[in-house]
């Protein structure tokens, strides 16, 4: 008996190990390196290990940082509310108005068909669209709407924005739609029963019940927002910076224990949002 | 480690073996080695990475036509090209870097000087690569001229000396003047002087480019332009003086005098052909890909002069034996002419005009490098029509545009510190 | 003459598509009284409750309540309250706040909806855990949660559906009378889908027995046990036989059919199985005509006079027992 339990043990052990390990060696190890890194010094050619916070002095001294941190959060925030508003009506539509699950499974796999092709490509056609001599503003100006091209559309936030929401929505779709698959439709019924309305049975039924799907949305949809550069920088014509733009200059430009220092105050920052959701819904029903 | 390709299945220790055989037995009998190298170097392949300024297919095939051996190339953007050659001196055999990019990876050891004496062409390189001089009489411009940091103090050298001592660092192979382009049929007037990126009549049209090092002296060309301040050295600032140049920026930026900054030669030619931009900071090539979409395009001579920069190759440290006698055979072909007569007729200037001369047309020669009106079309390497009978080029002859160079691309002393407030600018 | 609390269904019609769920049925419930709609799934008894709730359309016909046709109101203006087969109870709430839900979408404030929330919860005998959340309690427990938050709407009828269904056997005996007495106490109806005929007979004053889409046949649980009208619900409730005889189709109970010797009784029959069950032995024999015909002995009885299979018997009842079937 002894030996089985002991025998047991090893089983189990072994059985998480190769998880284990490539968490260790892909993640872990990672991480330790750059928060090693991020305490080592950096001249123009050669980074030399050291302990020492001038790194993190800099980036908390300097007013960039509190900019382009605040920027970040600023894109993470408004993409996160417009994915979030798009995600629940589609995933809602799809969930509570289409009958068939045929239909369901059809539509939604129409929802995933942008993500055939790769991100860069599907936000670079932004660019001509939206360009003074693009097509949006040679549409309007053919409508009459507007008597000369408007600027904004792109190479500004809202382009940035515009391509975050394009990008991402799919994330906020997918785990809400999951979620809401899963409501007992009994207990619409039994809301409507109890005399609730449609827009009550929405605000006190349906959305506390796709928390956890609204969640798990909003950390992807952060999380990836948090850690873009590509789309802020073209979309913004290179006029804007988050974090990660701030990241990727610093590696373009060898200062790594710099871009390290940023990396690990970005991941700090990322884990407290999260944690800061986390205390909102319990998501682990969901897994 | 340098790679081999697998055709033969010899390991690259085989061949080196045979190479050493080979040396030895090349010992006793003279006459034979050279055939014998000549036959194993097919097998090489040499790794090389580079802006996309250089790093043309076109020459790795002409490559294994003229010289049997395998070029496989690599093109990166500014920045990245710096990291690989600072960081992963594995993962290249030859670098085709600038002359700032040399002086900040240089120190790092990842790079082996090269012998002069055996370059064939040494003698015939321009002036402006060995003395620093364009000719006896010119002026040196500002900013880390390529003669400063080419040369080194010997084999192991990690330092630059500013003497030709017979070690270089890279060996030149292309350089060019560069100013801002314009869109002649968008702006309608003439166009002289680099303050006019800062004009507010082109407010939300102008771009420059998201390279540090070199939009900081684009910066510097436009301050003192505009008469704000002249610097001692734009190529080397003080910090106050980078405050200044960047606060002037950060306030026309602020102002929505710019459409978009670009990283990438794709972007500077979209921004510029879709009309986003009318006034930007660019490189030569760029200019040509887009009047090869038929839109008018200038790459406009500005009464202050020029910025300009200088390309070369570097060797790796790890290549040794039958690789870098392979490099150096590689080197000595892309100065003996062929190279340099299809970059020269791209618009940029070959380190050897001699040799390349004698790969042009007279009509090519007198439009690209004379400043002549042309003759018949001048056509790209791929075959484009760039110019028609009657056309001269943007600025003129090799002389009158060099000449004009007030400033190199370089490596400031406080580049950190300019680095730094590059980043706020762009945050701003 | 309709009264108060008195439901009616009216050609009471359900298609779906081509498909008829309901066919045209007409039926008007006892008022204060506890009913159960009975038969094997798919015979319509469900889409009938959800009709008379409001949560499917009515294709045709009418359902009046206390004389009004509620057949196009939603369910909470009908008088009807629902208890759903799974209970639905809303998971992110608690106990107190099931319960209080419609309260608090009529818009009655916090401090009133979970006072008669409470008195509700007293009611099924809940108070203790009124801050439980529905997953922490027993399926006997969330039962009478769903109960507190149906009757809080003070519906005239109640509306069941299968409530039992999810108990384990003992809980279900205890929960039936806890029902029973419930109704009893509250005097509103009570409308019980169920297919499980014991469960019927035990709670209903009246029975209706619904198959393929219309009602077979309605009336108090006695007569319905006693004397079916059709072969579906003679076998449908159990303990009858259907027997063929040269006048028709009847049923006669198993425990009305007596063993005699051979020639005896009525027929003549062959033994082909005996099984014990304790308070009775329950004999199968074959009459002519390949019919089998089973008959249920008290066990003394039996021992007495035992049997087994092969043996020839008769078969004897009385007459007043065998009940013509009309389908």
């Amino acid at each position: 008996m002894k030996k089985l339990l002991e025998n047991r043990n090893v089983t189990g052990w072994l059985m998480v190990s190769p998880l284990a390990a490539v968490l260790l060696v892909f993640l872990v190890m990672p991480i330790i390196l750059i928060i090693i890194v991020s305490f080592w010094r950096a001249t123009e050619f050669s980074i030399i290990p050291a302990f020492e916070w001038d790194n993190y002095a800099f980036l908390f001294g300097s007013p960039v940082t509190y900019t382009v941190f605040l920027n970040t959060f600023k894109y993470a925030f408004i993409t996160w509310a417009f994915t979030l508003v798009i995600g629940f009506t589609v995933a809602y539509y799809l969930t509570f108005h289409i009958r068939s699950q045929t239909w369901q499974i059809a539509l939604f796999l129409l929802c995933t068909i942008p993500f055939w092709t790769s991100n860069i490509i599907r936000m670079i056609s932004w660019i001509p669209f939206l360009g003074r001599n693009g097509i949006a503003n040679s549409t309007l100006m053919s409508w009459g709407v507007l008597d000369e091209p408007v600027e904004w559309l792109l190479f500004s936030d809202f382009a940035v924005i515009l391509a975050f929401v394009h990008l991402y929505t799919l994330f906020m779709v997918v785990p809400i739609f999951n979620t809401m698959m899963r409501i007992d439709r009994s207990l619409i019924e039994a809301a409507r029963d109890a005399g609730a309305s449609g827009v009550q049975i929405l605000w006190n039924v349906i959305i506390p019940l796709t928390k956890p799907g609204i969640m798990i949305g909003t950390i992807f949809v952060v999380t990836l927002v948090m850690g873009d550069f590509i789309t802020v920088r073209f979309m913004s014509g290179s006029q804007s910076a988050n974090v990660g733009r701030l990241i990727s200059n610093d590696i373009a430009l060898l200062q790594y224990p710099s871009a390290s220092a940023t990396a690990i105050v970005l991941l700090a920052t990322v884990l407290i949002t999260i944690g800061i959701l986390l205390r909102f819904v319990d998501i682990r029903k969901e897994l | 480690m340098t790679k081999l390709t697998s055709q033969t299945g010899l390991s690259r220790r085989d061949l080196l073996k045979g190479a050493a055989s080979t040396a030895i037995a090349a010992g006793s009998t003279t006459l034979g080695a050279p055939m014998l190298w000549a036959q194993n170097i097919k097998d090489v392949t040499l790794r090389q990475f580079g802006t996309g300024v250089s790093n043309l297919n076109d020459v790795a095939n002409k490559v294994k036509e003229d010289l049997g051996f395998t070029l496989e190339m690599t093109a990166l953007d500014t920045d990245s090209v710096t990291q690989r050659a600072a960081t992963q001196p594995n993962s290249f055999d030859i670098a085709d870097i600038e002359y700032f990019i040399c002086k900040k990876v240089w120190a790092a050891g990842n790079m082996q000087a090269m012998d002069t004496s055996k370059i064939a062409n040494y003698d015939k390189i321009a002036g402006t690569f060995r003395s620093g001089l364009l000719t006896p009489t010119s002026t040196i411009a500002q900013g880390t001229a390529p003669h400063t940091v080419g040369f080194t103090s010997g084999p192991n050298g990690t330092d630059f000396v500013q003497e030709e001592s017979g070690w270089m660092t890279l060996i030149p192979t292309i350089y060019n003047a560069d100013t801002l382009g314009i869109r002649p049929d968008l702006i309608g007037r003439p166009i002289n002087n680099w303050s006019e990126l800062l004009n507010p009549e082109f407010k939300g049209k102008a771009s420059i480019l998201d390279i540090s090092s070199i939009g900081i002296m684009d910066m510097a060309m436009v301050v003192e332009s505009m008469g704000e301040y002249t610097y001692p050295d734009k190529g080397n600032m003080t910090k106050e003086e980078i405050d200044l140049t960047l606060g002037i920026f950060t306030e026309a930026k602020k102002n929505g005098q710019f459409r978009a900054f670009w990283k990438s030669f794709d972007e500077s030619v979209n921004l510029m052909a879709s009309g986003e931009v009318v006034i930007q900071s660019m490189w030569s090539p760029a200019i040509t890909a887009v009047k090869s979409q038929g839109v008018p395009c200038v790459y406009q001579p500005l009464e202050e002069g020029y910025r300009s920069w200088g390309g070369g190759l570097g060797i790796s440290a790890a290549l040794s034996g039958l690789e870098l006698e392979a490099a150096y055979e590689y080197i000595n072909w892309y100065l003996s002419g062929w190279v340099g007569g299809y970059l020269m007729r791209q618009g940029y200037y070959s380190a050897v005009p001699e040799t390349s001369k004698e790969f042009m047309t007279a009509d090519e020669w007198g439009f690209w490098y004379e400043g002549k009106a042309a003759k018949g079309d001048i056509l790209s390497p791929t075959g484009d029509k760039l110019a028609g009978a009657g056309e001269v080029r943007d600025g003129g002859a090799f002389l009158d545009r060099m000449g004009s160079v007030v400033c190199w691309n370089s490596v400031m002393d406080e580049n950190q510190y300019m680095v730094r407030k590059w980043n706020e600018f762009i945050a701003a | 003459m309709t009264k108060k609390h008195d439901l009616e269904l009216v050609k009471v019609t359900k298609r779906y598509g081509q498909t008829v769920a309901v066919d045209a049925i007409q039926h008007r419930f006892q008022p204060s009284s506890y009913t159960c709609l009975l038969g094997p799934s798919g015979c319509g008894k469900s889409s009938t409750l959800r009709m008379i709730a409001g949560h499917e359309s009515v294709t045709e016909g009418a359902i009046l309540l206390s004389g009004r046709d509620i057949s196009a109101l939603p369910p909470a203006q009908r008088g009807t309250a629902m208890m759903f087969q799974n209970y639905a109870l809303f998971p992110h709430l608690s106990v107190l706040d099931n319960v209080a839900f419609s309260l608090k979408m009529k818009g009655v404030d916090v401090k009133e909806r979970h006072t008669k929330a409470g008195e509700m919860l007293e009611l099924v005998d809940l108070t203790a855990l009124a801050d439980r959340l529905p997953d922490q309690l027993s399926g006997g427990q969330q039962q009478r949660v769903a109960l507190a938050r149906a009757l809080i709407t003070r519906p005239e009828v109640l509306l069941l559906d299968e409530p039992l269904s999810a108990l384990d056997p003992f809980l279900r005996i205890r929960m039936r009378g806890e029902l029973k007495k419930l109704q009893k106490e509250l005097g509103i109806s009570f409308i019980h889908v169920t297919h499980g005929q014991d469960e019927a007979l035990a709670l209903a004053d009246e029975i209706v027995v619904m198959n393929d889409a219309v009602i077979e046949q309605a009336g108090s649980a006695r007569d319905v046990f006693n004397a079916p009208t059709t072969r579906f619900v003679a076998q449908f409730m159990g303990g009858h036989n259907v027997i063929a005889l040269p006048e028709g189709h009847f049923a006669i109970r198993t425990d009305a059919v007596a063993i005699t010797a051979p020639q005896k009784g009525r027929l003549d029959a062959q033994v082909t199985a005996v099984e014990y069950q304790g308070t009775h032995v329950s004999l199968l024999s074959r009459i002519t005509g390949d019919q089998e015909i089973t008959a249920l002995v008290p066990e003394a009885e039996y021992f007495t006079t035992p049997h087994h299979p092969g043996d020839r018997i008769g078969l004897h009842w009385d007459a007043k027992n065998l009940h013509q079937l009309t389908a």
